[in-house]
């Protein structure tokens, strides 16, 4: 499973993709089972030069409480720095949130797609 | 501290200009991401993982009162009220909103403040030591030199496109607290015997993936021709650092494989080519830049303080942060205060926007407007009269920034890391907290004595890790964050880069290993041995066999 995110041009923000538009919460991202659906998404996100910045797809695991980035920088993309609670998403609660925080026995690192530009 | 002419602040406010014109194109579109990157990085401003980042240039970590409450203003206006001072003595803003930087550097330049040369293959910022016209082992004051650099090195069109980033650092003393033998150019200013002043030129130093310490190119360079060798060594390092491959084009590397004979060789060569008329400094322009940072205000009072002495007598905390946070000024009855900004459990080099307006008012009231920031992320009051030393210390304490702790076991070097940078593997504020924690035992970190740790989330070495008497390097081990351990580095005058002490650690085992390697240390120290000494006597094995014994 896949979701798309970048960082918003005006502000910098981490963002998800989700039907057409971005969103600040990973618990509201579309999530992508097919990868072709994920490419086009990809692709009409890297149109989208004035919105947002380098936009990539990231793996996601499912567990039964609900999804989470695999990789450990993404959870920390989607949730905000550890040494400060208050800033970032994580501040702002909520379930989705809870999942990525409590993510474990999945992978730190990796889950990036595309990371290495081969020439 | 030098002052900005009218031309300085001009060229400032068209630059300002000019940035506000760039974003605005970026923003409509008349221009690519790949075409405004560069520019933006021209203007200290990164993307990293949770908003942009701006990275504010600090000459030679010097603040005065105005700049720290106007970085103070930016902190609570366009941050999360607070601010990050880096081993490169700049202070980075990690919430930054693109939408902002215009009016953010246009705040900057009403008080000569600006972000140029803090990200790019150019001539970074120039550090020197933070007790720099404070402290009697100087020779000179080596802010004008860094001046002097400064004032050549901005902008200067044939050193902006070098292979990679370049760093130098000043210092005037023996004691080096400028880590300038990690630098690519360390310069020691000395006094010979017949009396004239001269640098000690080192070249090739650096951490990230490949450490060097720097090699002595020139003993006793007259300080008179300083930018003139200068630009002979930028000349062959621009002519023949590579450019095919980022991790081999640092001056380091272009040093260590020709050697350093034939490297001294080439800049000699480049250096007789050079019309140093044209380059080294006029002494009018010299003595310009002098009168800038010539302190002569300093009151007489007596050598000794009735009110300080009596004071450490009945307030055993004050007792205590003079003892480690206290140091000799070079005009009796002044005192070199310095300010931890490693509160026990904080992040480390972090300054909230409170701290900086108390430290302002401090910096006013009691140290003569000045503030310096040290590259081990802490901050110096320079002159500080003994007499004073009660209040600002009371007032330190309410500002949360007493913390007794310079040079001890909790005065740690981290690096952002992966809660911050797009750069990093692993975490680094958290194993610091962690560290901290353990040794939040006043006495026993005073028992422990001298530590430098210094821990980096990634190879590049921001962290300074190579240089720590226990340096910890974060890596991406199988999708898990592990720790790397090297021993015995040293950045000071002493430099070495540490050795390693065996196979990366796992998060949860590093705050352990760390009290282990403390009590191999506390049981095998001779006198009045620092840790590292023990270490450099004992070497690696007892410390190894205390870490990874179980695993035997």
């Amino acid at each position: 499973m896949k979701a798309l995110t970048a960082n918003r041009l005006i502000d910098g923000e981490v963002v998800f993709w989700s039907h057409g538009r971005w969103v600040e919460r990973f618990g509201e991202a579309e999530l992508f089972v097919d990868d072709a659906p994920a490419d086009d998404a990809e692709g009409r996100a890297k149109s989208e030069v004035t919105v947002v910045v380098e936009p990539y797809l990231i793996d996601v695991v499912e567990t039964d409480d609900g999804a989470a980035p695999i990789a450990y920088r993404e959870r920390l993309r989607a949730l905000g720095p550890t040494n400060t609670p208050q800033h970032g998403k994580q501040a702002l609660g909520g379930h989705d949130i809870d999942v990525i925080a409590h993510a474990s026995g999945v992978a730190r690192s990796g889950g990036r797609l595309n990371l290495i530009k081969r020439k | 501290m030098y002052q900005y002419d009218v031309l300085d602040k001009e060229f400032l406010a068209d630059r300002s200009a000019e940035f506000r014109h760039q974003v605005a194109r970026r923003l409509a579109g008349e221009i690519t991401e790949e075409q405004f990157k560069p520019l933006r990085l021209m203007n200290g401003l990164y993307l990293q993982l949770h908003a942009y980042m701006l990275r504010i240039a600090i000459p030679y970590g010097t603040l005065n009162t105005a700049q720290l409450r106007k970085l103070a203003w930016i902190a609570r206006t366009y941050d999360k009220g607070y601010g990050h001072f880096t081993t490169r003595t700049n202070i980075q803003f990690h919430w930054i909103k693109l939408r902002d930087m215009p009016d953010i550097l246009d705040a900057l330049a009403e008080v000569d403040l600006h972000a140029i040369q803090t990200s790019g293959n150019c001539i970074r910022n120039v550090t020197a030591d933070p007790r720099a016209g404070a402290t009697a082992e100087e020779v000179d004051d080596p802010r004008v030199w860094a001046e002097v650099i400064r004032q050549w090195s901005t902008l200067h069109p044939e050193f902006t496109y070098l292979p990679r980033k370049f760093k130098i650092a000043v210092t005037a003393s023996a004691k080096d607290r400028t880590a300038a033998r990690t630098h690519d150019i360390g310069l020691a200013l000395r006094r010979e015997r017949d009396g004239t002043l001269g640098f000690e030129v080192m070249v090739g130093g650096g951490l990230g993936r490949t450490p060097f310490i720097g090699k002595t190119v020139r003993e006793h360079l007259p300080v008179d021709r300083l930018l003139s060798y200068l630009e002979a060594i930028l000349r062959v390092y621009n002519r023949h650092g590579r450019r095919d491959n980022p991790a081999k084009a640092r001056i380091k590397i272009l040093v260590s494989q020709l050697g350093v004979e034939e490297f001294t060789r080439q800049i000699e060569a480049e250096w007789a080519l050079i019309d140093a008329a044209k380059v080294d400094l006029p002494d009018t322009e010299l003595a310009r830049i002098r009168s800038f940072f010539a302190k002569t205000d300093f009151e007489t009072p007596t050598r000794v303080s009735a009110a300080f002495d009596a004071a450490r007598l009945t307030d055993p905390s004050l007792a205590r942060f003079a003892r480690n946070n206290v140091h000799a000024h070079k005009v009796p009855g002044y005192a070199i205060v310095d300010v931890s900004l490693k509160a026990i459990g904080a992040t480390p080099g972090d300054a909230s926007a409170e701290q900086l307006d108390a430290l302002a008012d401090l910096a006013e009231r009691y140290s003569m407007g000045e503030a310096r920031v040290t590259h081990e992320q802490n901050i110096v009051l320079p002159h500080v009269k003994l007499d004073d030393l009660p209040k600002v210390h009371a007032a330190l304490k309410v500002a949360g920034l007493a913390s007794p702790n310079i040079n001890l076991i909790s005065d740690i070097i981290a690096c952002p890391g992966l809660d911050y940078c797009a750069l990093a593997n692993a975490r680094a504020i958290p194993v610091a907290q962690d560290i901290a924690r353990r040794f939040e035992d006043a006495d026993r970190a005073e028992l422990v004595g001298e530590l430098k740790i210094k821990i980096s989330g990634c190879i590049n070495a921001c962290g300074h890790h190579h240089v720590g008497h226990i340096g910890i390097l974060g890596v991406d081990k199988k999708g898990e964050e592990f720790y790397q351990l090297t021993l015995g580095g040293s950045g000071a005058e002493d430099a070495e880069v540490g050795k390693s002490l065996g196979p990366a650690l796992p998060a949860n085992r590093v705050g352990q290993a760390i009290e282990d390697l403390v009590e191999v240390y506390l049981r095998e120290r001779k006198g009045e041995e620092r840790f590292l000494d023990t270490f450099r006597r004992t070497g690696v094995e007892p410390f190894k066999e205390a870490v990874y014994a179980e695993a035997h």
